[in-house]
Order: C-alpha cells, then structure tokens, then sequence
C-alpha cells in the first residue's frame, strides 16, 4: 500500500523520493514545449516534464508524477487550483505531513 | 537596725568586662527603691513579671525579679525601701546595657528609711526624674526577658528623644537625609525580593485617591502609585498609617528617591502594571524628593497604531497615540450589576494607519474632558481593548493619558493631521469582513463544535448566549423560505385590495419585498442541530436576493430543486445567539444565527498551523 502513496512534498524533499511517485503543489513559472518550470511551496525551482496535451492554464497546479532526480518530475496527471493559493500554508501542511509527531495521520 | 548595703557594687558589676564568679557569688545587699508590674510581650504568656528598681547606696538601676520570686511582692515581703541580700542573680546584656536578674534573695528588713541618695546608673544626662527617663531600656529588656528571641527591635526611633513621641514623618525624613545619599540607584528592572538595600529614583505616573475597604476582617485604607524609571515601571502600595503620610508628600509627575520598600510579587488582580513583582510602601520606607531635574525618568510608551489593534486580543491592555478626530457628548450608564450610574463620553481617534476606533473615558475624567473644538494628540497608556463593533477602547482604572506629549510620535502625528491628515476618510474595524451587523466578531478559538453547543443548555430562558461555530448545511426547509416585507421597514405585509399593506409604516405597497427566514440543518463532526436565520443569511447561502429566489420558484420547479441542492454540503463560519424559548410547555432552545460568513481557508489554515506550531501541540 505504501508504494501507491503519493505524499506531497515540496523541493527540499525531492531528494528522499528518487523513483516515487509524489505530489507536488507549485506555482507554474514559464512554460517550454513539453517542459515546465516550476516554482515549489519552499521557493525552491523544479523542471517538470509535462503530459503530451496537456496545457496548463492556471497559476496553481499539483503536479502527481515520479521524481527523476533531485531537480526533476515527470507529470503523470495535473490538478488545476486556480490563481489564489497561500504557498506559505501549503508548506505548512507539506511540513507538518512529514511531523512525526503526525505521521499516523499520513499515509506516505 | 540598719543594714549596710554593699555600696558600689553596682557600678563594679558595670564596669567589668567579665563577669567572674566572685562577682557574681558576692551576695550584695541591696534596696528597693520601687517595683512596679510589667506586662510580658508574648500574647500567650500570662506571667507577671516585676520590674524593681535596686540600688547598692550608690547608685540604682533597673532589674527583673524571677517569678518565682513574685510571691515576695505579691504576700508582700518586700515593700519599699525593704533589704535585702540578693543571693543569687543574673546579669544579661541587653542592647549595650547589663541588666540585672534577681534569682534568689533573704529579705533583711522590710521596711527601712532609704539609704543614701543613689543616682541612677547610666541614665541619660537630662533626665533624673527616676525610673521613666531609662525606660526604653527595660521595655526592651523586659520584652527581651519574656521572648526566646533577644530581639532589640521594639525600641526603634523613640531612641533618641524619648521625651517627645517623633512624628513617623520627621523619623522618615530624618533617616531619608542619612541613609539615601550616597547609596547607589537601582534600575528598576532589577527589583527582587532577594536584594533589601536598594533606593529607586522613579517619577510618579499614576497616584490613586485613598480608598477605604471594611470586610470581615477588618477594615482598612489604601493608595497606590505608579513608579517610572528608565529601565521600567512598578505599582507601589502603601496601607493605613503609612498611606495617610505618603498620600500628601507623593505627587504625580515628580521624582522620587524611594527605598527600604517591601518587595513582593505582584497581584495581578489589582496590578496590571507590567512588572512581576509590586511594592509596598510601610512606614520604615524611605521617601525622598529628588530635585536634581537631570536623568528625569520619563512615561514609557509601547503604542500599537488603530489598524494594529485587529490584531490585539479583546480585554487585552495597550498603549496608543492618536488624534482625537470627534469628541462626544457626556452621558450617563446605569450598571446592571450595581445600579449604580457612571458618566461616560466617547472619543474617535485616528492615526496614520488609516483606521479609527472608538475610545471611552469614564467618570471624572469624562468629566473633566475639554478640548475644545480643537484635535489634540493624545497619548493613552494602559487602555483596555473590546471588541464592541469590531474593536473598541476603553480607560481603565490603571490608565492613564498625556494631552500633546512632547514625544517624537506625537510630533509626527500633529505634522501628518494638519497637513491634510484631517480630510482623510477612515475605515473602522466594525466594517471588516463580511455581513458585520451588529459588531459580533467570528471568534475562532472559540468554535464550538455543535454537539456541545447543544450540551451547554445554554442557561437562563430570556438570557441570549453568544457563540460561534462552523458547520456545514445540511437541509433547508422548504416551507416558508421566504416572506414578503415592507421595503422600507421589513416588516411583513399583508395583502390588501390596494397592493401590500404596512401597518408599521401606514403604506401600501404594489410590490412586497421577499426576504429570507431560513431554518436549517447544520452539522459538523459532532453533531446536527437547527439554525435560525433571516434575510443575510439567506442572501449568504442562496447567493441571490429573497425576490429572485421567488421567481425562480415561481418559473420552474426543478430549478428550485437544483438550487435547495446546490445549497446542502456547503461549510460557514456562524455567530449565533442562543436562547430558550417556552414553547406550549416545552422548552425549546432556539439557535439564531447572527453572523454568518464563508470561510477563509487561508485564515483558517494558518490558524490551525500556528495551534501545531504552539506549546499545546508539543
């Protein structure tokens, strides 16, 4: 079961999935071609290799897909959340999902 | 036949160091020259003690008989003037002076002329009127005697002038100009309970009027001061006696030297000066006034501009400088808990922050208040923060407020309002988010959860609670949704022959106005309940006015589905009144919603996150 989660990271924690798939909230910065790059809920920069067609219209995206490398992700879906997002409070919640004092709560 | 009496003896037992056996084995004979009862300290000790004054021929002084020798006076063995040889005896130091005690004696003679002129021993050079001008010493001694403890401390100031009872103003003084100068001043900051030998130099901020109490133990009088120095500020309090000599000599805004105050810690239900510990002020302080103008310590300011105060906790106290924009008029309130009516006048005040709030002087001060037409700066210190209308400000027996300080903020205020500061409109925090109405604030520490909404049996029928909540909807009845009103005045309308008749308002209308009376099901985690709204809420919830909701139920049946649907599953932040209604004998309590507002998940979410990150989460 824990292979199918996905836990929501942000780019500091990329490093501890190499391989995994995660979910990743961050805010679209400039888009080329088939890749994008994005801007994670701690600051930190992520290239993000992008489905064929698809087209991302918002500010807000959650990228789910598998960590290639510490500054990589290869989408396999994406989750519009619109233009208002408080980035701080996602990495808030991305950092206390890996509290242990509240691990139980999560599935990772 | 008369008795020789070992002259001299006396001043040798004085005039030694040491008291060696020969001494004290000598078996002097002596006369009484008077004794009198003393009462013993110690509230448990029912023994009478004799003092007697003894003389060698020479020379007299004072001694205690031991009691088991009081039954010598008391059958009357010895009188005045009796002989006797002291057969054993005692001889103590007491404060600097030896004392004699008789332990055992043979009455020679009882009654005898009295032998020679003894002078008394040691007694000051003024007074040779016998027994009364050395009395300081035995009441020391004799208390010295009685308790285990030889404490010296009854006889303090009357020491040097015993024939005139010093006022504890000039023994104050007098110990100010010797023990003060010299020492070094403390900050007050570092005040402590472990540390006696300080001396502040503080200006005085705040003096209260003396106040009397009376409960059942006793009764009692009392003044308080605020002491200011650079480092910090401490309420001092002084009681009965030591009040009444302080009251007049302490004044506001002047400095004092203070020390030989009691420090203790700080009740924080009379003291909300901030400072752990208090002062109290007893009649072995010292109090000196400090003319030197150099190092004047002056009011300390922590000032939190008005749009900041959203951000301070109601009942919380803070200090603010701001214009006074509107002065209103002097009005009285009458106390619901004592029925007492207090005068009070309010203030609107405004800064540069672009807000402005309400703030209430009370009693004489709202008395005294005059202004003028003119918009002083003003400065206030230790105001109470409410959340009347958002936020509100109230004076509070500890605060205190400066007209135009000469203080930088101060400066900067004036400069900022006459220069156009004036014509600025302000926003005040009763308008802040969402359907304000009546002022009442979404507290979010202290959501409910409905289940114990419901357990609280919110109390008194008549008495309305106020709490808040967030809940989710689950149902709205259909019935009833809405119900026409008078445009002007709300109130529901009858249908008439000539349009829709308004008894309140003596009008007829051709169109009523269709608001809102929404009873809902709410639940969240814990529980359901029903809430009660009107108009707002369902102008909040439906998204549309009372009139479009009509038409819609007018047009089309399955629209109206679709919109009571859309409505089940959305999630509000409630303030709601709770009360109990008598129903046909049932009591029933009734949950009306005051307040109702979506939720910020921003707000919310950082809320939460900032509980985690708290103490409570560790």
């Amino acid at each position: 079961m824990s292979e199918h989660a996905t836990p929501r990271i942000n780019s500091a924690r990329l490093t501890d999935y190499i391989g995994r798939s995660v979910r990743l909230t961050c805010k679209a910065l400039a888009v080329n071609g088939d890749t994008a790059k994005v801007q994670a809920s701690d600051g930190g920069e992520i290239i993000a290799r992008l489905l064929p067609d698809v087209d991302i219209t918002s500010q807000y995206i959650e990228i789910i897909g598998t960590v290639q490398d510490p500054s990589t992700i290869k989408m396999q879906a994406c989750i519009d959340l619109g233009d208002n997002l408080d980035m701080k409070l996602v990495n808030d919640v991305v950092e206390f999902s890996h509290d242990p004092r509240f691990s139980n709560m999560f599935l990772h | 036949m008369s008795h020789q009496l070992t002259a001299g003896i006396f001043k040798r037992l004085f005039e030694t160091d040491e008291l060696d056996d020969t001494l004290l084995e000598s078996r002097p004979t002596v006369q009484f020259l008077s004794y009198k009862k003393v009462a013993t300290g110690g509230t448990t000790n029912n023994v009478d003690r004799y003092r007697i004054i003894v003389s060698d021929g020479e020379q007299f002084l004072q001694a205690m008989l031991s009691t088991q020798l009081n039954y010598l006076i008391e059958e009357n063995h010895i009188a005045k003037h009796t002989i006797a040889i002291v057969d054993k005896f005692a001889c103590n130091m007491v404060q600097g002076k030896r004392l004699l005690i008789v332990l055992g004696l043979t009455v020679l003679e009882k009654t005898a002329d009295k032998v020679g002129e003894p002078t008394a021993l040691q007694a000051p050079p003024s007074a040779r009127s016998g027994a009364e001008s050395a009395s300081p010493a035995p009441e020391a001694s004799a208390s010295a005697i009685s308790a285990p403890t030889p404490a010296p401390a009854p006889a303090p100031a009357p020491a040097p002038a015993p024939a005139h009872a010093p006022t504890p103003q000039q023994s104050v003084q007098r110990q100010g100009s010797r023990g003060s100068r010299g020492s070094a001043i403390y900050p007050i900051e570092s005040l402590s309970p472990y540390m006696n030998n300080w001396t502040i130099k503080a200006l005085v901020t705040q003096k209260s009027g003396i106040r009397k109490w009376s409960n059942d133990r006793g009764e009692g009088k009392l003044f308080s001061v605020v002491f200011v120095d650079d480092t910090g500020e401490i309420k001092a309090t002084a009681f009965n006696q030591a009040a009444d000599d302080l009251h007049a000599r302490l004044q506001e805004g002047k400095v004092y030297l203070v020390s030989k105050g009691r420090v203790g810690l700080a009740k924080k239900k009379f003291n909300n000066v901030v400072n752990e510990y208090e002062l109290t002020l007893e009649r072995t302080t010292e109090v000196e006034e400090c003319r030197d103008v150099v190092n004047v310590p002056t009011v300390k300011y922590n000032f939190v501009d008005i749009a900041g105060l959203q951000n301070v906790e109601k009942d919380a106290i803070c200090d603010i400088i701001a214009v006074i924009k509107e002065t209103g008029p002097m009005g009285e309130i009458t106390t619901k808990s004592s029925n007492r009516t207090i005068t009070k006048r309010e203030l609107t005040l405004v800064d540069r922050s672009g807000y402005s709030v309400r703030l209430t002087l009370w009693g004489a001060q709202a008395e005294q208040w005059n202004a003028g037409d003119e918009h002083p700066v003003v400065a206030f210190k230790g105001v109470k923060v409410g959340d009347f209308q958002g936020r509100s400000l109230s004076m509070s027996m500890s605060s205190s407020m400066q007209l135009n300080p000469d203080i930088p903020d101060a400066h900067l205020l004036r400069g900022w309002y006459d220069g156009g500061g004036a014509e600025q409109s302000y926003q005040s925090h009763a308008n802040n988010s969402g359907s304000g109405g009546s002022g009442l604030a979404f507290k979010r520490e202290e959501v409910l959860p409905v289940q114990e909404v419901k357990e609280q049996g919110f109390g008194e029928p008549d008495k309305g609670e106020i709490f808040s909540s967030r809940a989710t909807i689950m149902h709205v009845r259909p019935e009833n949704l809405t119900y026409p009103a008078c445009p002007t005045c709300h109130k529901k309308v009858i249908e008439a022959h000539d349009g829709w008749r308004c008894e309140k308002c003596n009008m007829s209308h051709e169109k009523p106005q269709y608001r809102y009376i929404i009873t809902a099901a709410v639940a969240d985690w814990s529980g359901q309940a029903w809430f009660q709204g009107f108009n707002e809420m369902g102008q909040v919830i439906f998204g549309m006015s009372g009139d479009e909701l009509m038409e819609i139920k007018e047009r089309s049946d399955t629209e109206m589905q679709n919109v009571l649907s859309r409505v089940i599953g959305s999630t509000y932040n409630f303030v709601c009144r709770a009360k109990q209604d008598n129903y046909n004998d049932n009591v029933r309590t009734r949950y009306g919603v005051s307040r109702i507002e979506p939720p910020n998940y921003a707000e919310e979410g950082n809320y939460i996150a900032n509980l985690l990150r708290s103490e409570w989460a560790q």
